[in-house]
């Protein structure tokens, strides 16, 4: 058992019996009283979003749990599927799970995920990726207005706005949580 | 560290605003000391606590002000003169996230004469001349409970009450608390997640039980709330200026705090009820400025508007 105002985004819970991932936790004290944890906690196996509220002093159940390798497969539309790359198990996660991450995840990269009790909770995603651009259009000729912007997709399929310099089959450093370009990368 | 300019000129043109219209008022503006020996005993409230030094005496502790109000409010019962100050304040402990920063800008002011109520037609000029000219829906809290907890808090007014009420609700179980502790849980659950963002909400009359330095009105305390965008930003109270009665609540308050274990309690001052002898009646706001200019710049994180946020600082 822990306090509530000891859980962290990204600590793992057991909420009424089912697990949930804090993805949020802002602390507040209602008209100068005493501290309550706000938490917005997610099911990784429903996607289900919690919003919770707890007094600081209040008991919170951690659940153990441990982090392996998966390689990421494919997804089927549905569910991700990951496979452990030492007992070589498959592992499905609903793609609801984790918005958005098909995007960003490269199929047959291996990532670090949180497990618990054979279940994917959480997978750890570097904050910064590099990604080959795969559709760009071409820059207009004699367009050298600083800080011109133009679209490009990503082998992921992810779409975001670029420097206009940046040609198809480049390589491009990704800020992962905001889906922001971030660099040009050589080589 | 945030090098935006726009965000920068516009807390500016904020505090200039705030200056302009509390001078035009013939309010005076305070500086009062942000280290102070003694604090307000606000049980619920960490400090930030550091020493006086000096080689040839004995070190005295001094604390980092959560609020000016216990130097603000001496002057005003000293000089009947109603004041407006422009401060840092700073609150220990947990105080992180995308509405709080440890150390944060505080605008305080006190208009002798008025009370809470009429402190909100003047927290509605003020929020006009900022920039903020949507109406302001004003509700007591415990209408509030009824439309959106679907009770009267007034009329669960023990412990047990209010506790069955949490669990009908579908809260808890948790363990033995005070009336205030269950009752923030349904307002922090059912009512203030529901409150309008669209424009800003003043919940009045606050629970009794609530402890603090404003007058009762029978079940009732004289204060206010003001959430904008959801989010707290201002307190009031018509002040308590009977002597015996801050006196009370000082000692219940002290009481409190001296069973803390965990961190340190700050030293409180046996004298402070004395020296707000003759104040006249006045009613105070607290609002956090760098909640306002979030609302004023529609902004959700707190971090967005302060040059060098503290959780920088702390990795």
């Amino acid at each position: 058992m822990i306090k509530a105002g000891q859980i962290d985004k990204g600590m793992a819970l057991l909420i009424k019996g089912a697990p949930f991932v804090c993805i949020d936790r802002e602390f507040v004290n209602p008209g100068k009283g005493s501290a309550f944890v706000r938490l917005k906690l997610k099911s990784p196996t429903t996607g289900q979003v919690l919003q919770e509220t707890m007094k600081s002093q209040d008991n919170a159940e951690e659940i153990t749990v441990e982090d392996l390798d998966f390689q990421y497969t494919f997804n089927d539309g549905e569910n991700f599927h990951f496979m452990n790359t030492e007992s070589f198990e498959e592992n499905e996660v609903p793609m609801t799970s984790f918005p958005d991450y098909q995007l960003i995840m490269k199929e047959g990269e291996t990532f670090r995920c949180t497990v618990w009790e054979g279940k994917i909770l959480d997978v750890q995603v570097p904050s910064k990726v590099v990604y080959t651009v795969t559709e760009a259009e071409d820059a207009i000729k004699g367009d050298t207005v600083t800080g011109a912007t133009k679209f490009v997709t990503l082998e992921t399929g992810l779409k975001l706005r670029v420097p206009i310099f940046i040609k198809q089959g480049e390589k491009i450093r990704v800020n992962t949580e905001t889906k922001e370009y971030l660099e040009r990368v050589n080589g | 560290m945030n090098t935006d300019i726009e965000t920068i000129k516009a807390r500016s043109a904020m505090y200039r605003a705030i200056r302009d219209f509390f001078d035009n008022r013939g309010y005076l503006e305070l500086e009062t000391p942000s280290l102070s020996s003694t604090l307000i005993p606000e049980p619920t409230i960490e400090c930030f606590e550091t020493a006086f030094i000096n080689p040839y005496r004995a070190q005295k502790s001094f604390y980092l002000i959560p609020s000016p109000e216990l130097f603000m409010k001496p002057f005003i019962a000293a000089t009947g003169r109603s004041v407006y100050q422009i401060c840092k304040c700073f609150r220990n402990s947990e105080q992180l996230g995308f509405e709080h920063n440890p150390e944060f800008t505080m605008l305080e002011y006190y208009t002798v004469g008025y009370d809470e109520k009429d402190s909100i037609g003047l927290t509605k000029d003020l929020l006009s001349a900022v920039g903020i000219k949507q109406e302001i829906e004003t509700m007591t809290m415990d209408q509030a409970f009824q439309d959106l907890a679907g009770f009267s808090f007034l009329e669960c007014q023990k412990p047990s009450q209010i506790r069955r009420k949490a669990y009908e609700k579908g809260l808890g179980p948790f363990g033995p608390e005070s009336w205030e502790d269950t009752f923030n849980r349904i307002f922090l659950t059912f009512v203030e997640p529901c409150l309008s963002k669209d424009h800003p909400v003043i919940l009045t009359d606050y629970p009794r039980q609530i402890e603090c330095l404003a007058k009762n009105d029978g079940l009732v305390k004289r204060r206010w709330e003001m959430y904008i965008g959801g989010i707290e930003v201002a307190n009031c109270y018509d002040e308590l200026t009977d002597v015996e009665q801050i006196r009370d609540v000082y000692e219940r308050e002290t009481a409190i705090l001296s069973q803390r274990l965990d961190t340190p309690i700050p030293d409180t001052d046996p004298d402070f009820a004395t020296k707000l002898q003759g104040m006249k009646p006045c009613s105070g706001v607290a609002m956090g400025l760098d909640r306002l200019l979030m609302a004023i710049l529609d902004k959700k994180d707190i971090k967005d508007l302060i040059l060098f946020p503290f959780s920088d600082m702390l990795t």
